[in-house]
């Protein structure tokens, strides 16, 4: 079907309005909302659909408001090859018309209800109507993606194509098969339903069976047991019966020895008796040689016990007296030892004495040598403390001395330098002040040829009284210079006063004589050190003497300090210190001790060797001592153990004594009872008696034996025990087959072999439904199989030509990666792109709006070749695309126009300015 | 003298056979004592004086309280004494029922069971020897120790013989127990020693000489037994015998087999069916062979499965049932598939066409599936 023109009027907004179509390509129809874009839709619908006469609600909203006019469409369009136009006003001046040139050009025209069942049929005829509702996309509808399955062209098509029928018919038979599939197994395979069921009914049948065989060969096993024990107990019984009688025969033979027996135990009692009062004679005799023996035994053992005794009573006195000698002889030496102990102290004592003696010596030397240097150190003090020159004072003074003799120098060249000399007898008188001698005195008169020569820094006054009076003043600078000369002068007396000299010369001597002292002192100090290094010998001078008993001759506040005249002087320098004045604290007088004569150092060495001699005396003591002690210690103890042998000896001596008196008093009781001399008598008739009777014994005995006495008593012994044994064995078994039939009867009562039999029969009964089962289901399972592989592979080959062209539209606008999957209806169910596989309803909304767009264009594609083509409408679609993708779409809706008609309407013609080729409608 | 006696053997009560079915076991079962009781009407019939049952009367030692019961009240049907001979099934061993608190609490008072050898004087006149089976090994032949011993019968005494086990002759020597000697036994009837010889364990009436007699069951137990569900009324004068066959059964067991190839040869099968008598008491069990094509394959099962309602049971026998389905084109053409359904079913027709058994039972399935769908 091609549109190619649409005409209308009074129809909703529009009032008249003509859109031409171009039969081939896409046209975009541009056109503001309530222009009437969608109208031009809705009116082709309306067209074929209603009947002038309709009153449907979609034409009463269709003629315009508050006009009574009738609303008018014409349709021009090609439809399978042949050209209509159709025409139809509703509601007012009702009309329908409908004019057909055919292909070979016949012209047919219809009118009224005739013209619209015409149109009707050939529009039904031609046109699709599911792929015309899928590819006209009314507003709003872009984005729903279309379900073409059941549009017949499209089947042809894809049929036509991929050389596989549609399937459609078998549609029952696949949800046949899938129902009875799930009949028997679950989606996932499983068995379920009454086949599971079946399963499980035959296990359990299984088990019931099997308990039931179990009962039943147990019941065999019984039986059989039964049967055995039945055939031993007739075998045992028969044995048990032939023993008892050889039982009866021994009893008989056994009467008949018993009296023979019974005389034998008669004499044997007898035999027993005699042997024993011949047992108790011997005994009797026996006792008696015993008694007769302890008696005399026991009379030596106490005569020879008594005679230890006194030997042993002699040998104790005897090792007491060694005792006493003994520790008589350890006294004596314990004297000794003390007597020695005191010489060796006594010597000690000496030796002590000397030593000290010689070490005071050492001392008292050591004690004038420190005296004498502390007077020496006294003495360099003394001198040092007087000086009161140092190197800085002397390099003073002679700095002062350079001032002084250059300000006179600076005087002498200032100042008049006067020259005077008596010449006469006249009386030449000088007075005057600031006048200088050069140092010597300025005499009131000249003596005749006297002459003086003077520097006058202030006035000179020369006259010869009555005659003449000369004054020379000096002017000038000479006040100035008499003053440096003055100030020089006096720094260098200060200088010396305070250097406590004369003059320079006297400040170096007696610094000189510093140095020279501060040596000594120091020498004398170290000297001092090296005497009071162990100590200070005072004090031990002092323990020393207190030690040996020396005492000062004089007390000690008699002491006068020493006299002053000894004072060392160090010329010209006042203040001078007393040398004693360290000593005044000393507290000790050595001067006035009053040692004896030191001993000769030979006295020491005499009182070490008498020491020595006194030590070994000492030990040699203590070595007798410890002999001494030794002997006494051996001689008690020989004393103790002889002691104590006396005191066993004396009690062995009664003990014996004891004895004899017991054996003597049990012989004498024997003796009334039976005197020695019929005690074996008595024995020798016991033993004839015994004999007789044995004599008998044997006699009986060999009776006994003919007859065979003791084996028959035996022999049914044993056959008894064998008789008792048997029945035992006869009782168990009859026991055991009691009890093998007691459970025979009960499994009797419990119709075990009933009860197998009904599960074997239910059982089979089961196996049989299962197996009926088992075959159904493997028969469903292997048609659900084989029926599903050919539809996916049918599918898979069926959709292929749509596939192929959605992909092939798809990759102009996504790129070579671009892939999609339809389903059952062909709808697209997955795309693919960059490798990424989604479902649809996943995607973007501009993305399945732009997959609906290619999937409409695809099938018009497939379809455009047959008769059965029909236009693709988009009424105002790509809203949600970009830019970029809006470029690729048009590219895509411009080509679709090379196969078919493709009607775009839009309020936005921008969307559609990259559509190539495309032809622009502008309503107005 | 003239004397008229029953003889039946192999009543097997307590039996039961998989192939029934609960519901045709407990029928047939009743059955097998219903049987007993018209022994009973028979013997009042014939006038005979009393019934001896060769063996097997009960199918175990071990059988349900329930069946001994019943058992016992079907004998107080029978008026006439009734001698009973252990047989292998109900063997006189240890735990045997005839010893049992169950059997001799309820046994009516006119029914002796034949424990020993020693000749028992059923009616004047008439000697009964017997050789219960003590054990389900004998170890020697069964009937033996019942006239081994014997000499000739007293002059005016008829000596009647109750044996159970299969003869010599008539085992093929395929019996695993010793047999009878049939030889030894023809030997004691013609000397005069025995005048009838009544043995139980084969099912079937046979008649082994004039004398001797397998009185077979009372109701079939298998289809392979050819004359069964028989008592026989054997009378017996100084010189003369005869031996009437009486049916007391009322339950058939059919083996059939069929060749299956085509409409006509199904058709005749339903014909068959169609004529059995006494179907709700009729097993069958059927063999097929041959191929059918779809329609024709499920009619077959249709109408199998239809006949297994109507008779007390209809088995394929699972061993001898090959019937195949034969797909040709034109049925799958007839069912207007297309696409895969037609190719998965072409698969499904080479498959089968190669061997494969499965792929039949899918065929037919799908078939049966497509036509219903279509």
């Amino acid at each position: 079907m091609r549109l190619h023109r649409l005409t209308l009027r009074n129809f909703r907004g529009v009032q008249d309005r003509t859109v031409q179509l171009p039969s081939i390509g896409t046209t975009v129809v541009v056109g503001d909302n309530e222009v009437g874009k969608s109208s031009l839709v809705e009116a082709f619908g309306l067209v074929f659909d209603l009947p002038d006469d309709s009153k449907s609600k979609r034409i009463v909203d269709i003629q315009p408001v508050g006009h009574d006019v009738g609303p008018e469409v014409t349709a021009e369009l090609t439809l399978g090859g042949r050209e209509l136009t159709y025409t139809k006003r509703w509601l007012k001046d009702r009309s329908t018309e409908l004019t057909v040139v055919e292909s070979d050009g016949r012209r047919t025209s219809w009118t009224g209800r005739e013209a619209h069942n015409e149109a009707e049929r050939l529009f039904a005829e031609h046109v699709d109507p599911v792929l015309w509702q899928t590819l006209m996309v009314s507003q709003g509808q872009s984005l729903v993606l279309p379900t073409p399955a059941d549009a017949e062209p499209l089947i042809t098509a894809v049929t036509a194509e991929s050389g596989t029928p549609v399937d459609g018919a078998s549609m029952p038979l696949v949800s046949a098969v899938e129902h009875e599939y799930l009949r028997y197994w679950t989606p996932r395979g499983r068995p379920t339903g009454e086949y599971a069921k079946s399963a499980h009914a035959v296990e359990a049948a299984e088990l019931v069976r099997a308990q039931a065989v179990k009962a039943m060969e147990e019941v065999q096993a019984d039986i059989r047991r039964a049967e055995r024990l039945t055939l031993d107990l007739d075998d045992l019984s028969t044995r048990l019966a032939e023993h008892l009688k050889s039982v009866e025969e021994l009893r008989e033979r056994k009467k008949a020895t018993d009296e023979i027996l019974l005389r034998r135990d008669s004499v044997r009692a007898r035999a027993e008796t005699a042997r024993a009062r011949l047992e108790n004679h011997t005994r009797t005799r026996v006792e008696r040689e015993r008694l007769l023996a302890d008696v005399e035994r026991f009379t030596q053992a106490a005569a020879e016990f008594a005679d230890r005794r006194i030997d042993a009573e002699t040998v104790a006195k005897k090792a007491a007296e060694t005792v006493h000698a003994a520790e008589t002889a350890l006294a004596e030496v314990v004297e000794l030892k003390d007597a020695r102990r005191a010489e060796v102290q006594t010597a000690e004592q000496k030796v002590a004495e000397l030593t000290d003696r010689a070490e005071l010596d050492r001392l008292l030397g050591l004690q004038t040598e420190l005296v004498e240097v502390r007077s020496r150190i006294a003495a360099a003090s003394a001198v040092l403390d007087g000086i009161r020159v140092t190197d800085e004072i002397v390099t003073d003074l002679e700095d002062a001395r350079a001032k002084v003799v250059e300000a006179r120098a600076a005087l002498a060249a200032g100042v008049p330098d006067v020259h005077v000399r008596r010449v006469g007898a006249e009386v030449v008188a000088l007075s005057g002040t600031g006048l200088d001698g050069g140092g010597s005195p300025v005499p009131a008169e000249l003596d005749e040829g006297a002459e003086v020569s003077l520097l006058v820094s202030g006035e000179l006054v020369v006259g010869v009284p009555g005659q003449v009076e000369v004054t020379v003043r000096a002017g000038g600078e000479a006040a100035t210079l008499r003053s440096l000369v003055d100030e020089a002068v006096r720094r260098e007396k200060d200088l010396l006063k305070r250097a406590g000299v004369r003059d320079l010369p006297a400040a170096r001597e007696l610094l000189r004589k510093g140095e020279k002292s501060s040596a000594e002192l120091q020498e004398a100090r170290r000297t001092e050190r090296s005497l009071t290094s162990g100590g200070d010998p005072g004090e031990r001078i002092a323990v020393l003497c207190a030690r040996l008993g020396i005492t000062d001759s004089e007390p000690e506040e008699e002491e006068e300090p020493p006299a002053k005249g000894k004072q060392p002087i160090v010329e010209d320098v006042p203040g001078q210190m007393s040398l004693f004045e360290e000593f005044e604290e000393d507290t000790f007088d050595f001067d006035d001790l009053v040692i004896p004569a030191a001993a000769a150092p030979g006295d020491l060495a005499g009182a070490q060797l008498l020491l020595e001699g006194a030590r070994t005396e000492f030990a040699t003591a203590e070595r007798l001592l410890a002999d001494a002690e030794f002997a006494a210690a051996q001689a008690r103890k020989a004393a103790d153990e002889d002691r104590s042998e006396a005191q066993q000896a004396r009690a062995r001596a009664e003990l014996a004594a004891e004895r004899v008196a017991a054996a003597e008093e049990a012989l004498d009781a024997a003796r009334t009872v039976l005197p020695d001399d019929q005690v074996e008598a008595e024995e020798e008739k016991a033993t004839a008696d015994v004999e007789t009777v044995l004599d008998e014994l044997t006699v009986v005995q060999e009776q006994a034996d003919a007859a065979g006495a003791d084996e028959v008593a035996g022999d049914l012994a044993d056959a008894l025990a064998v008789a008792g044994r048997l029945q035992g064995e006869r009782d168990t078994l009859r026991d055991s087959l009691r009890t093998t039939e007691g459970r025979l009867e009960q499994s009797g009562r419990d119709g075990l072999a009933t009860r197998q039999d009904t599960a074997e029969l239910e059982l089979a009964a089961l196996r049989a439904e299962y197996e009926g089962l088992n075959r159904r289901a493997d028969a469903a399972r292997r048609v659900h199989e084989t029926l599903g592989r050919h539809r996916a592979e049918a599918q898979t080959k069926y959709a292929e030509p749509l596939q192929t062209r959605i992909e092939a539209l798809g990759r102009s606008v996504y790129g070579p990666t671009f892939r999609v999957w339809l389903d059952d209806d062909l709808a697209v169910a997955e795309r693919e792109l960059e490798g990424a596989r989604l479902r649809v309803e996943a995607l973007s909304t501009g993305a399945q709006e732009q997959l609906a767009i290619i999937t409409r264009l695809a099938i018009s594609h497939l379809v455009s070749t047959g008769d059965n083509s029909v236009p693709v409408i988009f009424d105002d679609a790509l809203g949600w695309s970009d830019k970029g993708r809006l470029r690729d779409m048009g590219a895509l809706l411009g080509r679709a126009g090379d196969h078919g008609q493709v009607i775009i309407l839009t309020c936005m013609p921008e969307r559609y300015e990259y559509v190539p080729r495309a032809t622009f409608i502008k309503l107005g | 003298m003239e004397i008229t006696f029953l003889h039946s053997s192999d009543w097997q009560l307590g039996m039961m056979r998989r192939f029934l079915g609960p519901d045709g076991q407990a029928r047939w079962g009743q059955a097998r004592l219903d049987a007993v009781a018209r022994i009973g009407e028979v013997a009042r019939e014939t006038g005979a004086a009393f019934v001896v049952v060769t063996g097997d009367v009960f199918e175990h030692n071990q059988v349900e309280r329930q069946t001994i019961l019943r058992a016992c009240e079907a004998l107080k049907r029978i008026e006439v004494p009734v001698v009973l001979l252990p047989g292998n099934h109900d063997a006189l061993e240890p735990g045997s029922l005839w010893t049992s608190a169950q059997w001799t609490g309820h046994k009516p008072e006119h029914v002796t069971v034949l424990t020993g050898s020693e000749p028992l004087e059923i009616v004047p006149g008439v000697e009964l020897v017997g050789a219960p089976w003590r054990s389900r090994r004998p170890l020697s032949d069964p009937a033996a120790p019942g006239y081994a011993e014997l000499s000739a019968a007293p002059a005016g005494t008829v000596r009647i013989l109750l044996a159970h086990g299969q003869l010599t002759s008539l085992s093929g020597g395929m019996s695993d127990v010793p047999t009878i000697d049939q030889a030894a036994l023809e030997a004691a009837v013609a000397d005069g020693r025995l005048h009838y010889v009544g043995l139980g364990d084969r099912h079937s009436t046979t008649e082994v000489t004039e004398r001797i007699w397998f009185s077979g069951t009372q109701e079939v137990t298998a289809p392979e037994e050819t004359h069964p569900g028989n008592v026989l009324a054997v009378t017996l004068t100084d010189t003369a015998i005869t031996v009437e066959p009486r049916r007391v059964g009322a339950w058939h067991m059919v083996e059939h087999h069929v060749e299956l190839d085509d409409e006509e040869s199904l058709t005749a099968l339903e014909d068959w069916f169609a004529e059995l008598p006494d179907k709700e008491r009729t097993y069958v069990r059927l063999a097929a062979d041959g191929s059918l094509p779809l329609p024709l394959l499920s009619r077959l099962d249709a109408m199998v499965d239809a006949q297994g309602e109507v008779f007390a049971s209809v088995e394929r026998w699972a061993k001898f049932w090959t019937v195949r389905p034969a797909p040709d084109a034109a049925d799958l053409d007839a069912l207007q598939l297309s696409g895969p359904a037609r190719a998965a079913m072409e698969e499904l027709r080479q498959a089968l066409a190669s061997g494969d058994d499965g792929a039949g039972a899918a065929l037919t399935l799908m078939h049966r599936l497509a036509r219903d769908a279509g």
